[in-house]
């Protein structure tokens, strides 16, 4: 589970020789349940990146809490991160080495052993339909080939939260449907990391811009713009808060009531 | 497998997948060395051979009975100056001097008046040049043998016009002295080393950041200090594989020099080993400079930027004793770089060094190392954006 707390986050934003101050998160409260996928939809430069950072602890917050599975992922980011797999925008898949050895790396620093991470990277080429890739160098891999490459590689470890940040960036049709497709059955999934015995459900947070996307795949929308949150809930849910026959409407009746009182 | 272990090992197997790039630097660090060891070897040869040329060009010695005598007693033989010796001394297709003699020489030498005679070289012509003094030489001292003839002629000891003479000892030895001609041996192993480590430390931070590997890397549960750990080995690792290249490549390049240059360049695996004692603690310390400069980038052509300053820097600093009036000192010893050029031209001279030697540059070294790997890590752990 991902729970954020009023968090707030300024940076110094540069302006020839002068900087100022730019506020990207501004309290924001929300929480990503085990077992379903929760979007964070907003336009570009709403937050939703530095939200994500501050979950993986590459950023810290002025103010408030970000936890993972009830851990404060700015206090105990190693612990914090061991249960996040994170499919960050840029992919950053090394292109000197197959798309094996980007897995197994990825295994090695999760502490995992080279037979562990060699076994979960077959297990994942399955439905990611990685097979014919796998011992294939990254360089030449199209746009889709290296995000299910970075995905599988995000899964290696089998967390309990994974954290996807744009993933439909740059896919053809086909590709997106099988995404769609995988997420789902991720969702469906049990993982072996947390604290209790018995396995439990993956949370996925979802982090686009795309509503088509959302509409189709996410359980729970959580709405920010300006860096703050706008509205969450369900689709229906917020299509009913703003009054509106879809959820694009409702995105552009909220986010351009957010621009107004601005 | 510890996790910096990991991290080192993906990123020397990252740049050994980089042939091209490491064929590059393998054969220019490897080959650059002794292929100019070996035109060092063959110049000292030719002029060797020019030295031992008994051979005088003189223009207009028809003139001059008595010199050609004095040449051929010393037992050189006399060439008469070609047509246009003048034009072929400046294009260095004449490899002596030309000594000019004038018609009335035989006159002046009878009548007892002073004769000025010409020697006649071109500064860029070496092997002329080398050839000067010998010819002086052997012109002065038919001066000073007609000189003493006249003397004792008139009864006069030829002893009495000089009360002292100086003979000049050198006390550096033979190889101590070939030292000097070998100086550049140390700088060609010290830059291939530390360029053997720029690129590997560009690549391994700024690349990294560049790719957008950067993030996913520290979004993995690893210290950061395991992640600075690793990439340092494998930077330091990379750059003392190329300079032991580099400095292996001088053994077998002694069995092609010429026999004196065999007798001055003693290089066997007690120096190699000695060598790279000597390199191994700035290989690791530049290493850790190149990453903590290169890591703050934004851009792998704003981390060439800033390494290249580093690099000027690095290859001035092995200048200084070139340009130092008071010559080499212990003082030499604090400046990495300088004092690993220092260290190495001791070991070409044969000097024994000692542990106290090591210290300086150890502490230097390891100074550096701390601090720039300090630097390393907090930019890895400063909320970036």
């Amino acid at each position: 589970m991902i729970e954020f707390e009023g968090v707030r986050k300024q940076y110094r934003q540069r302006c020839g020789w002068r900087s100022r101050p730019l506020l990207a998160v501004d309290g924001v409260s929300l929480r990503a349940g085990d077992g379903a996928i929760t979007a964070l939809l907003g336009p570009n430069g709403a937050g939703k990146t530095t939200c994500l950072r501050m979950l993986c602890g590459l950023t810290l917050p002025d103010a408030g809490r970000v936890l993972v599975d009830g851990i404060d992922a700015a206090g105990d980011a190693i612990a914090a991160r061991r249960r996040v797999g994170l499919l960050s925008d840029a992919r950053g898949l090394y292109p000197r080495m197959t798309a094996r050895e980007n897995i197994v790396y990825f295994g090695a620093l999760h502490g995992m052993s080279r037979e562990a991470a060699e076994v979960r990277c077959e297990a994942l080429a399955r439905p990611l339909e990685l097979g014919p890739l796998l011992d294939r160098r990254t360089e030449g891999f199209s746009q889709g080939e290296r995000m299910k490459t970075a995905l599988a590689r995000a899964l290696v470890h089998d967390p309990g939260n994974v954290v996807l940040d744009e993933p439909t960036n740059g896919l053809d049709v086909q590709s997106t449907r099988a995404l769609r497709e995988l997420l789902r059955n991720l969702r469906a999934q049990e993982c072996s990391d947390g604290d209790g015995p018995t396995p439990r459900r993956i949370c996925i947070l979802f982090c686009s811009h795309l509503m088509d996307e959302v509409e189709r795949l996410c359980d729970h929308v959580v709405l920010i713009a300006r860096g703050r949150v706008l509205a969450g809930g369900t689709v229906g849910q917020i299509r009913d808060a703003a009054r509106a026959g879809t959820l694009e409407e409702a995105y552009l009746r909220l986010t351009g009531a957010a621009g107004a009182a601005e | 497998m510890r996790r910096w272990i990991a991290i080192a090992a993906k990123e020397v197997r990252d740049a050994l997948r980089d042939r091209r790039t490491l064929a590059v630097m393998m054969l220019t660090s490897v080959l650059a060395g002794p292929l100019v060891l070996l035109a060092l070897s063959n110049m000292l040869a030719s002029l060797e051979a020019r030295a031992e040329r008994r051979v005088v060009v003189v223009d207009g010695i028809e003139h001059a009975p008595s010199l050609r005598n004095h040449f051929e007693r010393n037992t050189y033989s006399v060439q008469p100056a070609p047509a246009r010796w003048q034009q072929l001394l400046r294009e260095s297709r004449l490899g002596d001097p030309v000594l000019v003699v004038g018609a009335d020489f035989s006159q002046k030498l009878r009548d007892g008046e002073f004769i000025t005679l010409q020697l006649v070289s071109h500064s860029a012509n070496r092997q002329a040049e080398s050839a000067v003094p010998r010819v002086r030489r052997l012109v002065s001292s038919f001066g000073a043998e007609r000189g003493n003839l006249q003397l004792a002629l008139r009864g006069v000891s030829p002893d009495s016009l000089s009360v002292l003479d100086v003979d000049e000892i050198d006390l550096a030895s033979a190889r101590a002295r070939a030292a000097r001609l070998f100086g550049i041996v140390p700088l060609f192993v010290l830059m291939a080393m530390l360029y053997g480590a720029l690129g590997m430390a560009i690549d391994t931070t700024a690349g990294e950041r560049e790719r957008g590997s950067l993030e996913p890397l520290l979004g993995t549960p690893v210290p950061r200090s395991a992640i600075v750990l690793g990439k340092w080995i494998a930077a330091g690792g990379v750059s003392l594989l190329i300079a032991a290249a580099s400095v292996a490549g001088f053994v077998p390049t002694q069995a092609l020099l010429g026999e004196s240059m065999q007798a001055m360049f003693r290089f066997g695996l007690r120096e190699a080993m000695l060598f790279m004692l000597i390199l191994a603690p700035l290989g690791l310390a530049f290493s850790a400079l190149l990453l903590a400069v290169a890591a703050g980038a934004r851009s792998v052509r704003e981390a060439q930027a800033a390494c290249a300053v580093l690099m000027l820097l690095a290859g001035l600093l092995p200048l200084a004793s070139v340009f130092s009036d008071s010559g080499e000192s212990d003082a030499d010893l604090r400046w990495p770089v300088l004092a690993q050029q220092v260290l190495m031209s001791r070991v070409l001279r044969g000097d024994t060094l000692q542990g106290t030697d090591f210290a300086l540059p150890l502490l230097a070294c390891t100074a550096i190392a701390g601090l720039a790997l300090a630097r390393v890590a907090r930019v890895y752990l400063r909320p970036a954006g």
